[in-house]
């Protein structure tokens, strides 16, 4: 897409299915992404303990929190915020064992908050199951002052820290969780290209 | 032999240039009249007295004046160092690797003496000589690779090898063609290298990696890649990119022989010992058009290439705006006779 060609350090996110080896399953999803974690539940059931923690999307009504609790049997936490249920992560992993399973879903912001907090307890991200839902917006990593937008839908964006109108390349960081943005008009100043949401 | 250091510039005023020796001895990458990727490794053997060849670590007449451009951008921005914390074996082996290869080329200038876990580094050039313990990184002033890294020419970049790929895990980048390490840090090699264009379609990646995956202890490979950078600049990050992009609108058939440089990185790995990581050390050449064609025969070898490029690659290396001048400009000085196949300049 950039310039005719593609980068392919994109990630590629799947549909989640659970794994069949694993000592015990953690489930994490805001918005839309609950209706992720309903269809994993129409799969076969694992056998191991499973805990649900789902936020909704703060950008969006979607909310699949009362229907999540009629099928989800127990050790299901509901929160209003990604905040509170990041915050809760980072409480439960200390005390998980080798073998447990992670899956995610919702925004790539969230897939890429919770990636951090794992790698903060050993966890690659690699080991982490990712479904994309809400939204196609973009972390952008700010290259030149190095704050990151957050939810960009489109695809030149001013940086949050430096204000520099930032074009969103497709090359993306797992350790920052962002795209790169870079000054768009570095060469030609104030000579914008069209600005277009296409990350809706 | 001692080396005349240079007292140069590149940045500002950017008086940097070459000898009559230092533009003979350019690694001039093009053995043939096309360019494309290729997976162009060989093993990084001792060359020819004088070449940038011979020795594992190439120190030159910019030795000086390059490693405090490097103090200048290191200041000015810290996170063109960065290592992950499970790399601190790989630091000590490039540091050993980095002391004892100069202290042997370069008896003159630099000496390492060992005394046990005891060392002591004397670099005269730049005026440094500490006494510290190895493996205890509170006896040096700075993490190992970062002490080191400051005081040999080049950009280093350490990869960890596991899961069967190499991740980009620590790295000390001051003189880059357009990458930023602290974006780049802890990738893997199909990441790091997804934005370059053509190379995985026709398998020249995969095959690097199998390639150096394999790589063994004290048997380091090489290769030459390049671009075109607008002034003798060593930093032309991305973070910067707001400083020097400007610069490509101000290439002209005027000033475009001086203002031009053919930028060649010389591109070294090396099996580490204990860590087995891999050092990927970057090596950069500038030399202005110009200088390019005090040899006639570089000088048509160039234009040639550059006629033929494919646009994709033009556009990456970020040449287009002032790549129809370049190509202009060399066709005077090719009238067309044939060329055998080789990179010597006679």
């Amino acid at each position: 897409m950039e310039r005719g060609y593609w980068i392919k350090s994109k990630p590629v996110y799947t549909s989640l299915v659970w794994h069949e080896k694993a000592t015990s399953h953690l489930v994490l999803a805001t918005g839309i992404g609950g209706m992720a974690v309903l269809k994993l539940f129409q799969q076969m059931h694992p056998r191991q303990p499973v805990t649900v923690l789902y936020a909704r999307y703060a950008q969006m009504d979607a909310d699949y929190s009362e229907t999540l609790k009629k099928v989800v049997p127990e050790n299901l936490y509901i929160f209003k915020f990604e905040e509170a249920l990041l915050a809760s992560l980072k409480e439960i992993l200390p005390d998980t064992r080798m073998g447990l399973r992670l899956y995610v879903a919702g925004s790539e912001g969230f897939i890429w908050d919770v990636a951090g907090v794992a790698k903060q307890f050993g966890i690659d991200d690699a080991e982490i199951m990712k479904e994309l839902t809400d939204t196609l917006a973009r972390s952008v990593y700010c290259v030149h002052c190095k704050s990151v937008t957050r939810n960009v839908t489109t695809n030149i964006v001013p940086c949050c820290g430096c204000e520099r109108m930032l074009f969103v390349r497709d090359h993306f960081s797992r350790n920052l969780g962002a795209y790169m943005g870079l000054m768009v008009d570095a060469e030609s100043p104030g000579e914008l290209p069209a600005i277009e949401e296409i990350y809706p | 032999m001692a080396l005349n250091f240079k007292q140069e510039t590149f940045r500002d005023d950017y008086s940097y240039s070459n000898s009559a020796h230092a533009i003979r001895r350019f690694p001039f990458p093009f053995a043939e009249d096309q360019y494309m990727y290729s997976v162009n490794i060989e093993p990084h053997t001792k060359g020819e007295p004088g070449s940038v060849y011979e020795f594992p670590f190439d120190i030159d007449e910019h030795y000086v004046a390059e490693c405090l451009d490097k103090e200048i951008t290191l200041m000015q921005d810290p996170g063109r160092y960065h290592a992950l914390p499970h790399m601190m074996d790989a630091q000590w082996d490039f540091l050993e690797l980095t002391m004892t290869a100069l202290a042997n080329d370069y008896p003159e200038h630099f000496s390492l003496s060992r005394n046990g876990q005891t060392w002591t580094w004397d670099n005269k050039p730049l005026g440094v000589c500490d006494t510290f313990t190895f493996g205890d990184s509170s006896t040096l002033v700075r993490e190992p690779f970062d002490y080191i890294g400051r005081q040999v020419q080049g950009d280093f970049v350490l990869l960890d090898q596991r899961d069967g790929t190499l991740y980009a895990d620590a790295g000390i980048v001051t003189s880059q063609a357009d990458w930023s390490l602290a974006f780049n840090v802890g990738m893997s090699w199909k990441e790091w290298h997804g934005p370059v264009p053509r190379a995985t379609e026709i398998g020249v990646m995969d095959r690097a990696l199998k390639y150096l995956l394999n790589l063994q202890l004290a048997n380091p490979v090489r290769r030459l890649n390049w671009t075109m950078t607008v002034n003798p600049r060593l930093d032309t990050s991305p973070e910067n990119y707001p400083y020097w992009g400007g610069d490509r609108n101000k290439v002209n058939t005027d000033n475009v022989g001086d203002l031009v440089n053919l930028r060649v990185e010389l591109q070294s790995l090396f099996r580490l010992p204990r860590s087995n990581a891999i050092v990927f050390s970057i090596r950069c050449y500038l030399m202005s058009l110009k200088d390019v064609t005090s040899y006639p025969r570089w000088a048509k070898r160039l234009h040639r290439v550059q006629k033929t490029m494919h646009p994709d690659l033009i556009e990456y290396k970020g040449m287009t705006k002032f790549h129809p001048i370049v190509v202009d400009w060399l066709s005077k000085f090719d009238d067309g006779a044939e060329l055998g196949i080789g990179t010597h300049p006679e």
